[in-house]
């Protein structure tokens, strides 16, 4: 009998919770609102992060020069597309995503600005530490990647 | 609590139903009450089925045996343990617990997107109600339910299968299942984004972290089940393509391939409708394995085979969602164009959809492999089993291409690789793969797959080393940090790929491991207490077993059934390279109430080999305590397991949460974008 009462609570209790929304008119959102998936900010923040690996590639020697600029500069217009449409969208605050794009570019930023700096030997591209003057591995003058690579700010 | 959890799975069935449906109407007529009572369903679906579950470790603890389930697969002997462990033991329980897992998933899939992807949210919710539907549509309605009754209470049950009673059993299939079920929610986001027609990335970027979550838990579940095997079944091995292995192994396949094609459409646009079908076929993999365990159809150590019916259902409900798939993705075809195409034969992309169709292949090869009985059955009559050797001779040479792919792939350059670049990261790791062959050839070592597993093992090892030395230089030399410091925060700034390299390296470990069962030694010897046996192991190691006694449990009475099983234990000492290195306790073991025998093998380990030891046959009826022991050593098998735990961080450190690095209280302001000086800087000054 117990049983029996039991199952019935059980049974009622789950009917009115299911069922409440649409008397009541409660509802759950259908569309996410301020923090919406915004796809061109994804891309962005894609395109970012290829570019900072791309610049991780140049320093450990993955890409040649040519290979680096080329992509470096499809990438950059990636990004950059992606930003206009995304500047159109609207403003407002800033998504989780934009925040992270941000930070992504500080860091291409600070690898960039390194690179140009001279850490990357022109001639046997070994990666040097900042203020050196002379490559650690082959001796040749540093400071000549300067005037070569379209750099931040340039 | 039984009855409560009986009456429980009653209810759930029409309220599931009830889910689904409103869900997919409440989303398609943008009824927000609807699709609010949808969401609740699956809350209260997961309440009902903990019911239906605890009701069922209920009936076993309180050993009711006038359940035809608690009768098959337990008894009053059975430790406790064992009996929790009885929800997943046989196919009625296993297929309760599936569901319960299922639900669990729906359930925080639906909770953790109450604010976010409120788009997909009716149909995600709508198509997991679903498949709860369909199984609790099994459970009631197809000869399976677990409250059956027998009609009569028999004194006792029948007991546990003894291969069952090992602590692995409450470890292995939990997990394994866990990532069965895991699967379900990309599935269901999938399903939600080819309906909604929102095919661009962000339903990748929702399901990244679930893929990989069911990802972390099959890897475990898969290496938590060599071990078993391993430790319980007593012949030395942890593998033997046996048709349930190999079902958990294939959606294993297709979601690697998946992890690794994805990055392709994240970076490049392309592969979308390769990956669609990727997220599909998994999900019907993992309804495979279930139907494949639980059918019978095939045989294994694992089938319960118990009947047909649950088989075509199954059949009848995978065609089904074949069906159903292929038209949602060929209807929204359009909407999957490509948005680039491949630039390079020489590039990070072509690497990827190398893997890609590699691992295909081998889930081809396994699915052919496992279904051949069932085939040959249909077209001559009998079935014809393909043993290890079928399995081995295609998936070993597939397998090392794959291990070299993974050296291949992270070094080589997005888009395309100029010759130059490739020699000048190749040559140290081909040189250390050549040095390594050179070396084992001298040794005297002619066994070609060991040769290439080893090689290529050090080439691709190699290039993981170096990928995190240089990463870690230029991190340290870039941003002026200390070795240890850069290399948390290059790992933390890119947890994806530097967990993916952590992983490859374990794999790295797994295959050395498994090279090295071309070495394997063994000795077979009858001995009397006082008597010894040695053996050479292929690593130089020399052992000797020293038989001491034999004990056992075995009760006076000879029908005495009041234990759950008897055991005769020898007492081994194990000396290596003439040292004493402790002892060793194998047992045999009989099981009374089953009628059955099995073996406790003893394992030795070290760093790089393990011996084996099994009691193969006991003479019961002699006075002299005669053994027949089976001595293994086994070089490189613990490195399995050490791979394993490898590759269980790297996927850790890959889904950790929190994948962005920190940001500055500046940033956090909600400002205008112009009002940032500064911003975008490295964008906007490039040509």
């Amino acid at each position: 009998m117990t049983v029996l009462i039991g199952g019935v609570l059980l049974a009622a209790g789950v009917v009115l919770f299911i069922l409440e929304p649409v008397f009541s008119g409660r509802s759950a959102p259908l569309y996410s609102g301020d923090d919406d998936y915004d796809d061109s900010a994804a891309r962005r923040r894609i395109a970012l992060t290829a570019l900072r690996d791309l610049e991780y590639d140049r320093a450990t020697g993955k890409l040649d020069s040519n290979d680096y600029r080329q992509l470096k500069a499809e990438l950059s217009r990636e990004a950059l597309s992606h930003l206009q449409r995304d500047d159109g969208a609207g403003d407002g605050g800033e998504s989780a995503m934009e925040r992270a794009s941000r930070d992504l570019e500080e860091e291409i930023d600070q690898l960039r600005s390194a690179l140009r700096e001279g850490m990357l030997c022109p001639s046997c591209e070994h990666l040097n530490n900042v203020g050196a003057r002379f490559c650690g591995r082959c001796g040749g003058a540093l400071h000549a990647e300067e005037g070569r690579a379209p750099g931040v700010g340039s | 609590m039984t009855i409560l959890g009986e009456i429980a799975l009653w209810i759930a069935l029409p309220v599931a139903l009830w889910g689904a449906f409103v869900s997919f109407i409440g989303g398609q007529r943008g009824r927000s009450d609807l699709v609010l009572s949808g969401e609740r369903t699956v809350h209260v679906v997961t309440l009902l089925l903990v019911l239906t579950s605890l009701g069922i470790i209920a009936a076993f603890v309180g050993n009711q045996y006038e359940y035809r389930y608690v009768a098959n697969y337990s008894n009053r002997e059975l430790d406790t343990y064992f009996k929790v462990a009885g929800l997943w033991a046989g196919q009625r329980g296993s297929l309760v617990f599936w569901t319960l897992l299922l639900s669990v998933f729906s359930s925080i899939a639906v909770y953790t997107n109450r604010r976010r992807n409120r788009e997909f949210m009716p149909y995600v919710s709508g198509t997991l109600l679903g498949l709860l539907t369909f199984l609790l549509v099994v459970l009631l309605f197809a000869d399976v339910n677990p409250f059956e009754r027998l009609g009569f209470t028999p004194a006792n049950g029948r007991g546990l299968n003894p291969q069952l009673q090992n602590y692995w059993m409450t470890i292995h299939p939990p997990t394994l299942y866990l990532g069965f079920t895991a699967f379900a929610v990309p599935f269901a986001f999938a399903v939600a984004a080819l309906l909604t027609n929102r095919l661009d990335s962000r339903w990748i970027a929702v399901t990244r972290r679930w893929i990989l979550l069911s990802w972390f838990f099959l890897t475990n579940g898969i290496i938590f089940g060599m071990r078993w095997a391993y430790v319980e079944l007593g012949w030395g091995g942890y593998w033997f393509w046996d048709p349930v292995e190999n079902a958990s192994l294939l959606p294993w396949l297709t979601a690697t391939a998946f992890l690794h094609s994805i990055q392709i459409q994240e970076t490049r646009g392309m592969l979308k409708v390769w990956n669609m079908c990727l997220v599909v076929v998994t999900f019907l993999l993992t309804i495979f394995a279930t139907f494949l365990t639980r059918s019978g159809l095939i045989d294994s150590v694992h089938t319960f085979a118990e009947n047909l019916r649950i088989a075509y259902i199954f059949l009848g409900f995978m065609g089904g969602l074949i069906a159903f798939s292929i038209v949602l993705i060929v209807y929204r075809l359009p909407s999957l164009r490509s948005e680039n195409h491949f630039q390079s034969f020489l590039s990070r992309e072509s690497a990827f959809l190398f893997n890609n169709l590699l691992l295909v292949g081998v889930t081809f090869a396994v699915i052919w492999g496992t279904l051949f009985p069932l085939i040959t059955e249909g077209f001559f009559g009998q079935k014809i089993n393909v043993g290890p050797p079928f399995y081995n001779r295609v998936n070993i040479p597939i397998g090392l291409s794959l291990l070299a792919l993974m050296g291949i792939g992270p070094v080589i350059a997005w888009r395309r690789a100029s010759p130059r670049n490739l020699r000048r990261n190749f040559t140290v790791p081909l040189a250390a793969g050549a040095g390594t062959l050179g070396a084992l050839l001298t040794l005297g070592i002619r066994h070609g797959m060991a040769l290439a597993t080893f090689s290529i093992a050090v080439f691709v090892m190699t290039i993981v080393v170096i990928e995190f030395w240089k990463g870690t230089t230029a991190r340290a030399r870039i941003a002026g940090e200390g070795a240890f410091r850069a290399l948390a925060s290059l790992v933390k700034r890119n947890r994806r790929r530097w967990g993916g390299y952590i992983v490859h390296a374990g794999v790295v470990v797994v295959f050395t491991g498994l090279g090295g069962a071309a070495f394997d030694a063994r000795v077979e010897q009858d001995l009397v207490p006082g008597e010894s046996m040695s053996l050479r192991s292929a690593l130089g190691t020399e052992y000797r077993l020293e038989y001491e006694s034999l004990s056992h449990s075995r009760p006076r009475v000879a029908d005495d059934v009041r234990e759950n099983d008897w055991r005769w234990t020898a007492l081994l000492t194990l000396y290596r390279n003439g040292e004493r290195a402790g002892i060793m306790r194998p047992e045999r073991r009989i099981y009374p109430v089953m009628g059955e025998a099995s073996t406790e093998v003893g394992i030795a380990s070290t760093a790089f080999e393990d011996l084996y030891v099994i009691p193969k046959d006991v003479d019961l009826d002699s006075e002299t305590d005669m053994v027949t022991f089976e001595a293994k050593a086994l070089p490189l098998v613990p490195w399995i397991w050490y791979g394993g735990l490898i590759v269980t961080i790297g996927a850790l450190v890959g889904m950790w949460p929190g994948g962005r690095v920190p940001v500055r209280a500046t940033a956090r302001r909600p400002v205008s974008r112009d009002a940032v000086p500064g911003g975008h800087r490295a964008v906007a000054s490039t040509p």
